[in-house]
């Protein structure tokens, strides 16, 4: 027993320091080639030697803050109701659900969305196709709300009833229940449920490559989600196939995976750090 | 004990696939894929001990894969670039199976507007962004969906060398960048108003290729213009075939090149090269 937990321990440290050994390796002729300069401009052609990564930094910001937007609130809402006012039976249905639905691929997500959405935004908002940052947003929302409101639902199920009943002896009525007792006692398992969601929508390729129309191009205005974008991963997911293995090129889309790593490791520092809410 | 089982679990799943049938990993362009999977099948009723593993993901991706020796044979749609060539020398060569015509391809909203052929400055001056509505070259008022595909794929580069000049050129009037032929089909199909590129073989009743005008002739991406050189936007398809195939891959090949593989290569939509 102590020998298998030694090997895994061995394995997972490894791991650790592999990822980000490798990725930083691999990116590193890109970064000498470009610097950081490459952050801040705007035209991607590989084959022109040109690596701007702006347009591809701000597509996966904006996508993965309009799906957190609503998954978010939407998320914890929906732990809420189910913890606190569904009958035990329900609640045991809709976690069933949760986990049904946490559980599809991440493809068919896209699928629905060249099916069902793209169609419906093009004929709601007038675009030519639908493809957008918004159906990026919106089918990663859909993505992570099942996490959000499976770990906020644990986080909220696992306050003890004493409390509740204490408070509503007190007088508290519901919002001040919900505000000063439930929402700040599970504050740190919602909190973690947020971070996973982070990750998943910063890091999530297939079905926002399906959706997000890749045109390496700054939307105009910068804030405008209805027009075709590229995020970092879509891109990645697009040309690592094409680029040869130990070409500038390759190295420019290692240098895009370690931007998502070093930015989605600094947003969940940055979240952890601070204790209470916000 | 337990050491010795996890041991033998790990030697039979790497001897395994070794151990098993023969086979012949394929790879690349997705333009010639419905071809080589239609032969496949036929292939194998008269070899059915062998397995053949096809994938798609684009030339460039068959190149890679051939020179990492993670595929037995790639399909490219496109020439190597100059650095992919030096690369190849010494470790494959390019076998032309067939040709195809790539269709400027329409939603058929267009052509029953009345958009029935352009001339390749005119084709260029839309994907440059200097024509953005249909209205200006006699269809309908609807702004043009242009679509532009993925930088290495074969299709984008033949395409972009006839039009633009270069296989690499920019195309700033570009809408959307898709990938495969599929998804730019599906994508053509559903509008009314798109433009795009694709393998003619792909062409539907939804899916339309324009024809272009060369001195004032309008040329349909059809078999007999492509064949005899008058459709302007042409190429071979090539197997990327390494110096050090087996000769199960050499047989495979063969049959490709035989009667009944060019009958197929007809079947598919594109011209047989023999």
């Amino acid at each position: 027993m102590r020998v298998w937990l030694g090997v895994s321990l061995l394995i997972f440290g490894i791991l650790a320091l592999a990822v980000p050994g490798f990725l930083l390796w691999a990116s590193a002729p890109f970064w000498r080639f470009a610097g950081v300069a490459a952050l801040w401009q705007s035209e991607w052609f590989p084959h022109e030697q040109r690596f701007g990564l702006l347009p591809a930094i701000l597509g996966s910001f904006l996508a993965a803050a309009t799906a957190l937007m609503i998954a978010v609130p939407g998320g914890i809402a929906a732990a809420l109701v189910s913890t606190e006012m569904l009958p035990r039976p329900l609640r045991r249905f809709v976690r069933t659900v949760l986990e049904v639905f946490a559980a599809i691929p991440s493809v068919v997500y896209g699928l629905l969305g060249i099916w069902l959405l793209l169609p419906a935004l093009a004929g709601w908002f007038g675009l030519l196709t639908g493809h957008s940052l918004l159906a990026a947003g919106l089918i990663l929302s859909l993505m992570v709300l099942p996490t959000i409101t499976a770990l906020s639902e644990a986080a909220l199920g696992a306050i003890p009833n004493e409390q509740r009943e204490t408070a509503l002896a007190l007088g508290l009525d519901w919002p001040q229940l919900l505000c000063r007792v439930l929402l700040p006692q599970a504050w740190p398992g919602i909190r973690s449920s947020i971070l996973l969601a982070l990750g998943r929508t910063l890091g999530e390729t297939m079905a926002v490559m399906l959706v997000v129309g890749s045109l390496d191009r700054l939307p105009q205005p910068w804030w405008n989600l209805l027009q075709p974008a590229q995020t970092l991963t879509s891109r990645i997911g697009r040309e690592i196939g094409e680029a040869a293995w130990g070409s500038l090129h390759f190295s420019a889309l290692m240098g895009c995976a370690t931007l998502l790593g070093v930015g989605g490791a600094m947003i969940a520092v940055f979240i952890r750090t601070r204790r209470n809410l916000p | 004990m337990i050491k010795l089982f996890f041991l033998a679990i790990f030697w039979i799943g790497i001897v395994l696939p070794v151990a098993g049938n023969e086979s012949i990993r394929i790879v690349g362009s997705s333009t010639l894929l419905p071809l080589v999977s239609e032969a496949a099948k036929l292939y194998r009723q008269s070899h059915p001990d062998l397995e053949i593993l096809l994938s798609g993901g684009g030339s460039g991706v068959g190149i890679a894969a051939v020179l990492q020796g993670s595929a037995d044979l790639g399909m490219t749609s496109r020439q190597p670039t100059a650095e992919e060539q030096a690369q190849l020398e010494t470790k494959a060569k390019l076998l032309p199976i067939a040709y195809d015509g790539v269709a400027v391809a329409v939603s058929e909203a267009v052509i029953n507007h009345g958009v029935k052929a352009l001339s390749l400055p005119q084709i260029a001056a839309i994907y440059r962004g200097q024509i953005r509505n249909w209205k200006q070259l006699g269809g309908p008022d609807a702004r043009i969906l242009v679509i532009d595909k993925e930088a290495g794929r074969g299709t984008r580069h033949v395409f972009a060398n006839a039009v633009l000049g270069n296989p690499h050129a920019r195309a700033p009037g570009a809408v959307i960048v898709t990938g495969s032929n599929n998804e730019e089909q599906a994508i053509i199909a559903r509008s009314d108003q798109a433009i795009g590129m694709l393998s003619h073989a792909w062409l539907t009743d939804r899916v339309r290729g324009l024809a272009i005008l060369v001195n004032g002739v309008a040329i349909t991406p059809a078999a007999e213009n492509i064949r005899n050189g008058r459709y302007p936007i042409r190429r071979k398809l090539n197997l990327i075939v390494p110096i050090d195939h087996s000769p199960v891959v050499g047989d495979f090949i063969a049959f490709l090149l035989s009667g009944p593989g060019q009958a197929l290569v007809e079947q598919v939509g594109y011209i047989p090269i023999r």
